[in-house]
């Protein structure tokens, strides 16, 4: 499923960057996320528990911030596997600046398998743009901080 | 399709609810009619370690009129609602909406309380219960209190509640003498679940000029919604198909529903449209009477 | 062949002899089967559409407390070979995925545990290290070079490819007044039986053979592939298939590689297995139909006949090909070119694989797929001519003096009368006042439709069929495959009571009620004293491999093995009655049990006399007669040949007929479908019970209303199926279902004893045509085709917004 969007920070583009390579931020806020340990530059092993209500799933992976071109691009890739199925996606995040502020575009293309996805399609392309949304809400609250 | 083990409770009464989700927290469900939950545990989508059935605990399902108020306590059973004199009579579109859900051996089981907090985005009971501004009257460790409708739908499958409150009531105003009310839905099959429903309260005076609308939409957003600016267009306008069919285009141009592999966006934003039109013809017939 | 006598049973609503124990819930079906120290298996099935397997840990499942045993691919590859498959390319079709997975539901692992929720619980605790691979869904683009490979030794995506020429295409070409040309696609689309597949397996260490209790519903060739499969005779592995089974409609055929799987992991473990599957793991992996995608030429006259018919088909089995695949393709040889008099074919036939679930027969097997694109061609070259779509088939129609009619791939209808049975509809459908009802409505923008379909029902499949799929060279290697066998004994005990044992394999259609009426009039008793037994054991029932109930097969050559039963039976009875009585057996007559010499009615004995000295009193038989009373049939068509070397097959032995005529509406705004009229006619010979006649077209009706408007697996491009439970796999409800005004005309058979044709599969294969041509009907002031199914709502509204812009 293909999820776009972009978001605005009331921020310069440099500080913005470096909050999203930032290993604590994306911890902090990055859904349901338990654990992100860097094993090289720029990758990282995941466990992050997600799911709406109870319908929540624990999923083990990796999470990679690839192609970066500082500060204006990288192609955020997860994968991970758990009970309720896998999850595996990239999205290319391309950061602007547009006046005072940084736009950040996401353009992202997400796979869902396993049970999730045979008993969940009514939902999914909903639940996942939203956790989207989520991540940079979260993101935003952590910059005005 | 066997559900994970869990650990079952039988609380006597509503404290004790309260103190077991306090003290579990995300590890604990309630069980009311179990008709959503029990099939995402025996899927395994839903693992709770403790499930905490409040099946037993009295008061919980009963249905009282108060003043301009139908309290409908949250365990009433939906078969039970829709058949309720006093709701087929202040409150017949809740009814209708009731009438919608699923077959009759699952409204049988399945709860008013239950599917209003279950906040599924195509099901009747949220869109009605936005359209008639209810009121949600829960309990948690900070004690009651009262949760409006507009606020109390948060997104997918997520409601106001905190995390060791429980809903009790669902509280919904009684309609006016004279007040026209429609809920239609379009789905695959019978009892399925909706594509896109809607619901709409009327009023028009002896003119015929709308004095009161209000139209909720689901299946269209992450939640129920209402068309404040097709209601607010409507007042003062006399009530014909013209005015409704631009009341529909502004109630519905800015919507972008998801699509799923039963309809696209684009169909059920076309289908809104319809059914507002829809929606609200029924409702001005049933102004006068004739429904 | 049917006498004309009063008072017979055959013919009549006789109620259901099966219901009483049915409703009370004292049906035996397999989870009834309760075995003692039986456990529990639950199956670990891959969420990937394409992966490679790299490593299995089952150990934290294994300490597990309460699991028994874990059974993976790598046991099941040491225990068992690929099962054999009629197809040339070098398929490794296994009960479980060894190295690779190639849809998503396959078998990677069994647990096996004291119960199915432990079961479950380490289901949970099993590690598999999948490395996925890229997947591919579409049927056109797994052909192409670029498409992921599914078995590396195979090479390509192509399970099957074969050619064919009938008669003379290029002239038909050269002659036509004009050639149209389509492409249409056909869904996958399945039958979901109310009982999904069921299995108790065990394993006797001392005399080392297993006994499977299951709900197969044949053909009993698989019992003998899957001996091949475990490397055992077929001696050593008994199945028993109880009474009572929830329907199977083709599914249950492709259950054998689960009885293998199972019966694999009682041997592992040493313990009684029983698996019932769960409706999730039925949606995902157990079988459907296959999908397909046909490209059409037809060449035509101006007066609407079609002269030549070219055809490509490409056929979807899935992650894998499995027998009776590729029959998806050839079940329908014989009746390819349908109602109709072409003589003409050009083919090219492929059956090809991609990562989806894996395929069986299908209610309708291979015929809705057939004629869909031919029916909805009718429809377009008569829109071409400006003619009525019933004109242009009652211009290509085969005429009633013309049969038995071999067609130009060898089928051999046997009896029919197409244009009587398309008028009857037509009359019932009021259809001169429903074209004036539509030019009515057309005129105010309404959107109504008249969908015809005249088809062919084949049944009874002649084995020989799925040895099309190889060539004539191919063939010819190896040894010939024919028949349609079905069997029956028929008893009498020495008091005089009768039973049948019959191996129909029924599941649900009511075969036993049939028997006891058939068995009725053959002896003129009441149906309630007959009793049949229908239960199949291979160690103990007189079965051959087509045995099994498939393809509408019980109504022809399993009643006629009925009857020649009975008459073995009583042509014992009337030799020892005329022996006793001493006179020949041409000077008796056979009335209310009782054998009387003709002209003197003094002179008589009752039947359970004959019975009884039959048993008691051997000394009393003539020479050279056995003791007791016991006459047995096992029947195949004589039709039932192998292909000759024209790649002509007499795929079925009987041939019925079906005209559906069907008027509807679309609501323009909401797309939505609302059936005005229908009528449904059939010719499946001599009725022999109309109630259950009926329950077949109904049941029908729902089926090929669920593929035409509501059912289809779904796939994303991953793979992932999007269907996995019946929230989204809509199967239709009552509410659904519209009113229909089901009819008979009655041409019976003169290849069956009764007469009666096949009526099990009924209106699958007409609805799907008749729905897409009222559909485009309907649609047709906006120049819309319809070339695929199902037409949901949200279709139909994006094809008209389509064709506005």
């Amino acid at each position: 499923m293909k999820i776009k969007g972009n978001y605005k920070f009331k921020a310069d583009q440099q500080t913005v960057w470096d909050l999203f390579n930032s290993q604590e931020s994306l911890a902090r806020n990055l859904p349901g996320c338990e654990s992100l340990l860097e094993t090289e530059p720029g990758k990282y092993d995941a466990v992050v528990t997600i799911g709406v209500a109870g319908i929540k799933g624990t999923y083990e992976g990796k999470v990679e911030l690839a192609e970066p071109d500082p500060p204006n691009f990288y192609r955020l890739v997860g994968e991970g596997g758990g009970k309720p199925g896998f999850v595996k996606g990239e999205a290319a995040i391309k950061f602007s600046t547009d006046g005072q502020n940084t736009v950040v575009d996401y353009n992202a293309d997400v796979q869902i398998g396993g049970l999730i996805a045979g008993v969940g399609q009514r939902m999914l392309g909903g639940i996942s743009k939203m956790m989207l949304g989520q991540f940079f809400k979260k993101m935003a609250k952590e910059l005005k901080s | 399709m066997k559900p994970a083990t869990f650990d079952y409770i039988l609380p006597q009464n509503v404290e004790e609810v309260i103190e077991l989700l306090e003290q579990h927290e995300d590890d604990a469900k309630i069980l009311a009619g179990g008709q959503s939950l029990i099939p995402l545990m025996n899927f395994r989508l839903a693992r709770p370690k403790i499930l905490i059935d409040i099946n037993k605990i009295p008061s919980l399902s009963e249905i009282k009129e108060e003043g301009d108020q139908l309290l409908i306590g949250a365990l009433t059973r939906e078969n039970e609602a829709m058949n309720s004199a006093l709701v087929m009579e202040h409150c017949p579109v809740f009814s209708k909406a009731i009438s919608k859900i699923g077959h009759s051996t699952i409204r049988n089981r399945g709860t008013v309380g239950g599917s209003v907090v279950h906040c599924d985005p195509s099901a009747e009971l949220p869109v009605v219960s936005r359209v008639l501004n209810a009121q949600m009257r829960v309990i948690g460790t900070e004690g009651e209190r009262i949760i409006e409708a507009e606020d109390f739908f948060v997104t997918y499958l997520t409601s106001a509640l905190e995390p060791s409150e429980i809903l009790l009531e669902v509280r919904l105003p009684k309609l006016e003498k004279g007040c026209g009310w429609s809920f239609v839905e379009i789905s695959r099959r019978a009892g399925d679940f909706a594509i896109v429903a809607v619901a709409v309260v009327l009023m028009t005076d002896k003119k015929g000029v709308c004095t009161e609308v209000r139209i909720a939409l689901g299946g269209v957003d992450d939640r129920p919604i209402r068309a404040e600016e097709a209601e607010n267009y409507l007042v003062g306008k006399v009530a014909d198909e013209t005015v409704f069919e631009s009341a529909a285009k502004l109630a519905t141009e800015d919507l972008d529903p998801e699509s799923d592999y039963h309809a696209s966006g684009e169909y059920r934003q076309h289908m809104a449209e319809v059914l507002v039109v829809k929606g609200l013809k029924e409702a001005l017939v049933r102004t006068k009477g004739d429904l | 062949m049917t006498e004309k006598q009063s008072e017979k049973w055959v013919g009549k609503s006789l109620k259901r002899t099966e219901d009483n124990r049915l409703l009370i819930g004292k049906g035996t079906f397999v989870d009834d089967i309760r075995l003692p120290n039986c456990k529990h298996a639950a199956i670990l099935r891959s969420p990937y559409a394409h992966a490679v397997i790299k490593g299995i840990d089952v150990s934290e499942a294994a300490a597990l407390e309460g699991v028994r045993g874990i059974l993976t691919g790598e046991d099941v590859a040491k225990m068992s070979s690929p099962f054999p498959c009629g197809v040339t390319i070098p398929t490794k079709y296994y009960s479980c995925a060894i190295d690779k997975v190639r849809f998503v539901g396959e078998p990677v692992a069994v647990v096996v545990a004291d119960d199915r929720y432990i079961a479950e619980d380490a289901l949970d605790l099993i590690q598999v290290d999948y490395e996925p691979l890229e997947v591919v869904v579409d049927i056109e683009e797994t052909v192409k070079p670029e498409a992921p490979v599914l078995h590396e030794n195979i090479g390509s995506n192509i399970y099957n490819h074969r050619f064919f020429k009938y008669g003379d295409m290029d002239k038909a070409f050269e002659e036509a007044d004009f050639v149209l040309k389509e492409k249409y696609k056909f869904p996958k689309y399945g039958s979901t039986p109310i009982e999904t597949y069921a299995v108790v397996a065990s394993y006797n260490l001392i005399s080392e053979d297993f006994t499977i209790y299951s709900n197969y519903q044949g053909p009993f060739v698989n019992h003998a592939l899957v001996s091949i499969a475990l490397g055992i005779p077929e001696n050593k592995m008994r199945w028993i298939v109880p009474a009572d089974v929830g329907g199977g409609f083709g599914t249950k055929t492709g259950m054998y590689p689960y009885i293998a799987l199972i019966t694999l992991a009682a041997k592992k473990t040493g313990m009684t297995v029983k698996w019932i599957e769960d409706r999730r793991e039925h949606l995902l992996a157990s079988a459907t139909g296959t999908d397909r995608v046909t490209f059409l030429e037809a060449a035509f006259k101006n007066d609407g006949r079609m002269i030549g018919l070219k055809d490509k088909v490409m056929d979807n089995t899935g992650g894998y090909i499995r027998a009776p695949e590729p029959g998806c393709a050839y079940r329908s040889t014989g009746n390819h070119t349908g109602a109709y008099q072409i003589r003409n074919l050009e083919r090219e036939v492929m059956v090809v694989g991609t990562n989806k679930c894996l395929t069986a027969p299908n209610r309708g097997y291979g015929c809705q797929e057939l004629y869909f694109p031919l029916e909805r061609m009718m429809d377009k070259a008569a829109k071409h001519l400006e003619m009525d779509p019933a004109d242009i088939r009652f211009a290509n129609m085969i005429q009633p003096d013309q049969f038995p009619y071999t067609t130009a791939t060898g089928g051999i209808y046997d009896a029919g009368d197409y244009p009587r049975g398309l008028k009857k509809a037509l009359e019932i459908l009021d259809y001169k006042k429903m074209r004036e009802m539509q030019k009515e409505a057309r005129a105010e923008g309404r959107f109504i439709g008249i969908g015809i379909a005249t088809v062919i029902d084949p049944s009874v499949t002649n084995i020989a069929y799925v040895t099309i799929g190889k060539t004539i060279e191919e063939r010819g290697n190896e040894k010939p495959k024919s028949g349609s066998g079905d069997s029956c004994i028929v008893k009498i005990d020495p008091l005089g009571s009768i039973t049948v044992i019959a191996t129909t394999n029924p599941q649900g259609q009511g075969h036993e009620t049939v028997i006891s009426q058939i068995v009725a009039d053959e002896f003129g008793v009441d149906p309630s004293e007959i009793k049949v037994v229908n239960t199949i054991d291979t160690n103990s029932s007189y079965y051959t491999i087509t045995t099994g109930s498939f393809s509408s097969r019980f109504a022809s050559v399993g009643t006629t093995a009925v009857v020649i039963a009975c008459k073995r039976v009583k042509e014992k009875l009337f030799k020892l009655a005329a022996h006793i009585l001493e006179v020949d057996p041409d000077q008796l007559e056979f009335k209310n049990k009782i054998f009387t010499v003709k002209g003197k009615p003094e002179a008589s004995i009752q039947m359970r006399h004959v019975a009884g000295s039959a048993h008691w009193n051997h000394s009393s038989l003539p020479d050279g007669m056995d003791v007791g009373l016991y006459g047995s049939a096992c029947y195949s068509m004589p039709t039932s040949k192998p292909p000759d070397e024209e790649d002509r097959v007499d795929s079925s032995n009987t041939y019925g007929f079906i005209a559906e005529v069907i008027a509807l509406e679309i609501d323009p705004k909401s797309c939505e479908i609302k059936f005005l009229k229908w009528a449904s006619v059939h010719d499946a010979g001599t009725i022999l019970n109309p109630m259950l006649v009926e329950g077949q077209v109904m049941g029908s009706v729902a089926h090929a209303l669920g593929g035409s408007l509501y059912e289809e697996f779904a796939y994303d491009e991953n793979g992932q199926c999007l269907t996995a439970s019946f929230m989204d796999y809509l199967v239709p409800t009552a509410m659904e279902i519209p009113k229909i005004d089901i009819d008979h005309i009655v041409v019976p058979s003169p290849f069956t004893a009764l007469g009666s044709k096949g009526a099990g599969e009924s209106s699958t294969m007409s609805i799907p045509p008749a729905i897409g041509n009222a559909i485009a009907d309907a649609l047709s002031p906006l120049g819309i085709e319809i070339t695929e199914l199902p037409m949901t709502p949200n279709k139909i509204w994006h094809l008209i917004k389509q064709s506005q812009t």
